[in-house]
């Protein structure tokens, strides 16, 4: 929860160097440091300073990093790896860093911004939901709004897809059952922030985190938001359709793998086949997987290129997918 | 000559008061030039042009300072596109008591929304709207404002212009 750090004594030199001893050890405490209650310049912070938030003290480490748009391992130079000094735990801390860019999925521009006021208010709305990351903030002498996140443990939940069942046919027989119920929920989360008149914004694959203490799936990252038109919802809603055909399909089913491994079907294909945000995605998969029941690939097909309806809210979503849900049961035999 | 001014909501149902959602784009500006051979030198006609800017996210701001400055910035624009859309009508015969400009700033999900509410609060007839022409891929993600009136407007005719 946010609390007003400026107004707070903050502790002196010899006490984080007790502080640090105590979680650390003693041999372990550098000879020099800095101790910066003002952030606003984040490439000041190094490893092993201590940022402290009124009272709180927290033990610089490494970078985090973010894999977007190919960019494996691009470091975020204002997110940082942190010790809480007052119990040891490893928390992630993210400093401020405004940005206003141009993205563009497929032919569309879309211009996002980051936003720490929105992650902190988006922190507290879902500080007792299980699907999301939980932390708390914090202003900084300068007034910046610091969100200190509790660590995940865990993997990313698309990285853990790709390793269930043999080949797709396995994948969808026994495992995707369990995959779709777990999606639902995912969903169903977003649609608690959506029902409080909030974005996600950046709703990718890479962003849910399999909490391997919890055993749930959780969202993370919710700084950004976009400049939306008619539809507030529909960058997420085309994020949350993309993770599902990345789900149905285990993976991508890229158009250049099917015309270089499979040319019969690739040749069954149509332009109105393909996923309307990214052409090189085939979206109704069907008939790549004819396995696939027909109520779940028509819920794909609201994602594709073919498409004259698309959902507006995820509770059309969620209908769908209760449908799709129960004729699932049916053919596999598999609830969840 | 009619005498309607535009607070006189009891006459409304009977005269032919168009709403015009407009913004500062060409289409918006053929919009009105439609308007305007349509409609022109008719004298029982009353033209509302509408803007409806909605009122930013402090999400997308730094400071409140470079929130406000924005939106000063944007309705100035309107206000610049607006003199422009009644001196369209105006050159061709509406005469002054007959154009209404609104700039209305608002906190607002929906556009279209917000249109047909002005709609139903000044009672107009017909509500036009600009098609932007936008492709099959961006009404995906950004919906369409002249596809919510269409689908969602009430008493009252709807007219895209293209």
């Amino acid at each position: 929860m946010a609390n007003a750090a400026t107004t707070i004594d903050s502790p002196s030199e010899a006490t984080i160097r007790e502080r640090i001893a105590r979680h650390a050890g003693a041999a372990r405490v550098p000879d020099r440091f800095k101790i910066i209650a003002d952030t606003s310049d984040f490439f000041r912070v190094d490893y092993n300073d201590v940022v402290v938030l009124g009272e709180r003290a927290f033990w610089i480490k490494g970078y985090e990093k973010e894999g977007r748009f190919g960019l494996d391992d691009e470091l975020k130079y204002w997110v940082r790896r942190a010790i809480d000094l007052a119990d040891g735990t490893t928390t992630i801390l993210k400093l401020v860093f405004h940005e206003q860019f141009e993205t563009r999925i497929g032919e569309v521009a879309i211009t996002c911004f980051r936003s720490p006021k929105k992650e902190a208010r988006i922190l507290d709305l879902v500080a007792d939901h299980p699907n999301f990351m939980h932390g708390r903030w914090s202003r900084d002498t300068a007034g910046n709004i610091i969100r200190i996140l509790e660590y995940i443990p865990g993997r990313r939940y698309d990285e853990i897809i790709a390793e269930y069942g043999a080949g797709h046919e396995e994948y969808f027989h026994r495992f995707f059952p369990r995959v779709l119920a777990e999606y639902i929920e995912l969903v169903q989360a977003i649609k608690f922030l959506h029902d409080h008149g909030e974005k996600h914004g950046d709703i990718r694959r890479d962003h849910i985190i399999r909490d391997s203490e919890r055993q749930v799936n959780r969202w993370i990252d919710f700084d950004y938001t976009y400049r939306h038109g008619e539809s507030m919802f529909g960058f997420d809603l085309q994020g949350l359709g993309n993770i599902l055909i990345f789900l149905a399909g285990r993976g991508d089913v890229l158009v250049p793998d099917l015309y270089r491994d499979q040319r019969q079907l690739f040749d069954t294909l149509w332009g109105e086949d393909l996923n309307i945000s990214y052409k090189n995605r085939v979206a109704n998969l069907k008939k790549i997987f004819p396995y696939i029941p027909d109520s779940l690939n028509r819920v794909l097909l609201h994602f594709s290129r073919g498409a004259e309806l698309y959902y507006e809210t995820t509770d059309q979503m969620l209908e769908d997918l209760a449908t799709a849900q129960a004729a699932l049961a049916l053919h596999t035999g598999r609830g969840s | 000559m009619s005498t309607q001014t535009f607070g006189d909501l009891s006459r409304r149902d009977v005269e032919r008061h168009l709403l015009v959602a407009v913004d500062e784009s060409e289409n918006s500006k053929r919009t009105v030039m439609y308007l305007a051979d349509f409609f022109g030198g008719l004298k029982d006609v009353f033209i509302t042009l509408l803007t409806i800017i909605p009122e930013p996210s402090e999400d997308f701001f730094p400071t409140e300072a470079a929130r406000a400055k924005w939106l000063r910035d944007r309705r100035a624009v309107m206000e610049q596109a607006m003199a422009g859309y009644r001196e369209i009508l105006r050159a061709v015969g509406l005469e002054d008591h007959q154009i209404e400009s609104r700039i209305v700033i608002r906190p607002c999900a929906s556009i279209g929304a917000a249109i047909l509410e002005e709609q139903e609060k000044r009672r107009c007839c017909i509500v036009v709207v600009g098609r932007r022409g936008i492709s099959h891929s961006e009404e995906f993600v950004f919906g369409s404002t002249s596809n919510h009136i269409l689908h969602h407007a009430k008493n009252s005719a709807v007219l895209v212009v293209e």
